[in-house]
């Protein structure tokens, strides 16, 4: 499978209109004696990138953009006082503190610059670094102006992904001809039950979408499209997560074709002691993580090459050249394993 | 006195009513439903058990649904052998049941006053399965609320019966009234001339960098400092994500923060404070 639609409009931004209309807001009302310093929150993936490189399209030469790729030290802070532009934008802030002893250091001192700067700081943080340093630090009373990219909808999402292609250009197939003849399916998903080894198969209720559009009364039917109901099944396995939906959109896509047998999604089952999902939630809150901080996070009591080892396994964190992330398709289930388990406050 | 008017009237009341025959087949009947509420009980608590251990958050959500199930089965199997023993009309079991509750009262009354405790336990909810609770000066985690006792796993994993009557004649303390998070009180004692200001620092974040740590504006934390003659007190209080782990919570903050201190030059003092100025445990001031 692959993707050969040519996008239309590479800078659009469609779904955060409200969002860069209130950071701009927020830019032309601030004075240089009382700057309106601004936050933007969002997952991984959620979108914080393509707001902030429309904002730097936007505002040009005025932007001073600095991402940050990794933990910071005190000396690779910048004198924001002797750059020439009056907006400093800044991507990845929860680079600026890790959950260490003295893990804050940087972040306090990057805080009061900012409190006492006359330039603009439109900052983007990682939502869960944002909450976990807001619980602890206070970080949002520094920030009036906070926008937080909430999940996408899909009709929403579904403007987002054809915004790339002519009309017309992508073909969405009707097919599970072997799922027609019931509204629901009786397939079996093998599950591990408690106080057993071994998974058995247990007959599990499968909705069968195209029957059930088919069966609709005529109205209805006009309003939801195989189109709608290909862009819900997306939008459910990504979860409002637009970067994750258009992985699965790509991956799903055969020559400009695409069906929902052709959308497949990633079972996980997620076990893991508190050390695991300890350092998993660090990694999703940072988004990428060098081992060394890693291993300092950890402390002297837990074996972190083990750990990592344990994560790598069963397909929740992928190691790139030392720098541990977590998988785009793993993170919805990631998220929902850590808001369970109270990891994610 | 009163003991022979109860059981006249008792028996006045029993003449009334239509009891049957008791045979063979009756005794087994009334054992089996015994059997089976015993079992039905067991089996609710083990599932229901097993179920809130996978939910995480709501954990004790479901776990205090166990007791009010527990109850319901033995009022239905209840019901069920005195209808099959005597077939009353609704006004004649309500008179029947009053004095049969009362002649039995008299007799087994410590009994019968566990299972109004276990009664009022499972409605007032001072407690549920799970809380970390001190009763009658024993610390724990409750383990089951039986309609006669109490069991709670002390930290030695020993496990304990309080008779559920202890209720209303001792103190009983919970430490998070149903909730999956509890507060915790970590205290360091430190040398009165080391740097306190820099110990309430690392101390704040050693306890907010911690695994086990859970903060939000539910669960807030707090670094205290308190100076006595021969030591100052750096307190922190602060919520541990499952009252399972406060143990851990509290040795790994306690180690961490010592580590820090033993870098930045903050000295244990050289008076050993009281131990009850820790609630009864010993004094924390090394690890």
């Amino acid at each position: 499978m692959g993707h050969e639609g040519k996008p239309v409009c590479e800078n659009c931004i469609i779904g955060y209109e409200r969002e860069l209309q209130e950071i701009c807001g927020a830019i032309e009302r601030s004075g240089s004696d009382a700057p309106s310093h601004v936050a933007i929150i969002a997952e991984q993936m959620a979108g914080r990138k393509t707001l902030v490189a429309e904002i730097r399209r936007i505002y040009g030469d005025r932007v001073h953009y600095l991402p940050l790729d990794f933990v910071i030290r005190e000396s690779d802070l910048p004198d924001f006082s002797t750059l020439a532009s009056d907006i400093i934008l800044i991507d990845n802030c929860q680079f600026l503190a890790t959950r260490v002893i003295g893990g804050f250091d940087v972040l306090d001192i990057f805080l009061r610059t900012q409190i006492t700067s006359k330039k603009i700081f439109i900052t983007a943080w990682n939502t869960y670094s944002w909450q976990y340093l807001s619980s602890v630090m206070h970080i949002d009373v520094y920030f009036p102006t906070i926008i937080t990219l909430t999940r996408m909808d899909t009709p929403v999402l579904k403007q987002v992904i054809l915004s790339r292609y002519k009309p017309g250009e992508i073909r969405f197939i009707e097919d599970g001809a072997a799922e027609r003849s019931m509204f629901f399916s009786l397939i079996h998903k093998k599950v591990r039950l408690p106080l057993t080894t071994a998974e058995i198969p247990l007959p599990w209720i499968k909705l069968n979408f195209t029957l059930m559009l088919r069966k609709l009364p005529r109205k209805k039917r006009l309003q939801i499209s195989i189109e709608d109901v290909i862009f819900e099944k997306i939008n459910r396995i990504a979860q409002g997560n637009p970067g994750v939906a258009t992985l699965l959109w790509n991956s799903s896509l055969d020559k400009n074709t695409i069906s929902l047998r052709f959308i497949t999604e990633t079972p996980y089952s997620i076990s893991l002691d508190t050390n695991e999902s300890f350092i998993l939630s660090v990694i999703l809150s940072m988004e990428s993580l060098h081992e060394k901080d890693l291993a300092a996070i950890a402390g002297s009591e837990m074996d972190i090459k083990q750990v990592l080892y344990r994560l790598v396994q069963q397909g929740l964190v992928q190691n790139n050249a030392g720098y541990y992330s977590i998988p785009p398709f793993a993170l919805g289930p990631v998220i929902d394993y850590l808001k369970k388990t109270r990891r994610l406050w | 006195m009163a003991d022979t008017l109860l059981t006249n009237v008792t028996s006045e009341v029993a003449s009334e009513l239509p009891i049957k025959n008791i045979d063979v087949n009756l005794i087994v009947y009334i054992i089996s439903i015994i059997v089976i509420a015993y079992v039905l009980t067991w089996l609710l608590s083990f599932i229901l058990i097993h179920v809130s251990e996978r939910i995480g958050w709501y954990r004790t959500s479901i776990t205090m649904t166990i007791p009010l199930l527990k109850l319901l089965v033995y009022i239905v199997a209840l019901y069920y052998i005195i209808i099959a023993v005597i077939e009353p009309s609704l006004t004649q079991m309500i008179a029947f049941s009053g004095l049969f509750g009362a002649a039995i009262g008299f007799g087994l009354k410590d009994l019968f006053a566990d299972i109004v405790g276990g009664v009022v336990i499972i409605f007032e909810k001072p407690y549920q399965i799970g809380d970390k609770v001190t009763i009658d000066d024993k610390y724990g985690e409750v383990k089951d609320i039986g309609i006669r006792s109490t069991r709670i796993q002390t930290p030695a994993d020993e496990l304990v019966s309080i008779p559920n009557f202890t209720l209303f004649s001792r103190p009983v303390t919970s430490g998070n009234a149903g909730d999956l998070a509890m507060m915790i009180v970590i205290d360091l004692f430190i040398h009165p001339s080391s740097d306190a200001e820099k110990a309430m620092k690392i101390l704040k974040e050693a306890l907010v960098t911690s695994k086990y740590v859970i903060i939000s504006k539910k669960y807030p934390y707090t670094v205290l400092l308190e100076d006595f003659p021969f030591y100052k007190r750096v307190r922190a209080k602060g919520y541990v994500n499952d009252l399972r782990l406060e143990f851990e919570f509290k040795s790994e903050v306690t180690r961490r923060a010592w580590g820090e201190f033993q870098k930045e030059g903050i000295l244990p003092p050289s008076f050993v404070p009281p131990s009850g100025t820790l609630r009864g445990e010993p004094p924390q001031t090394s690890t």
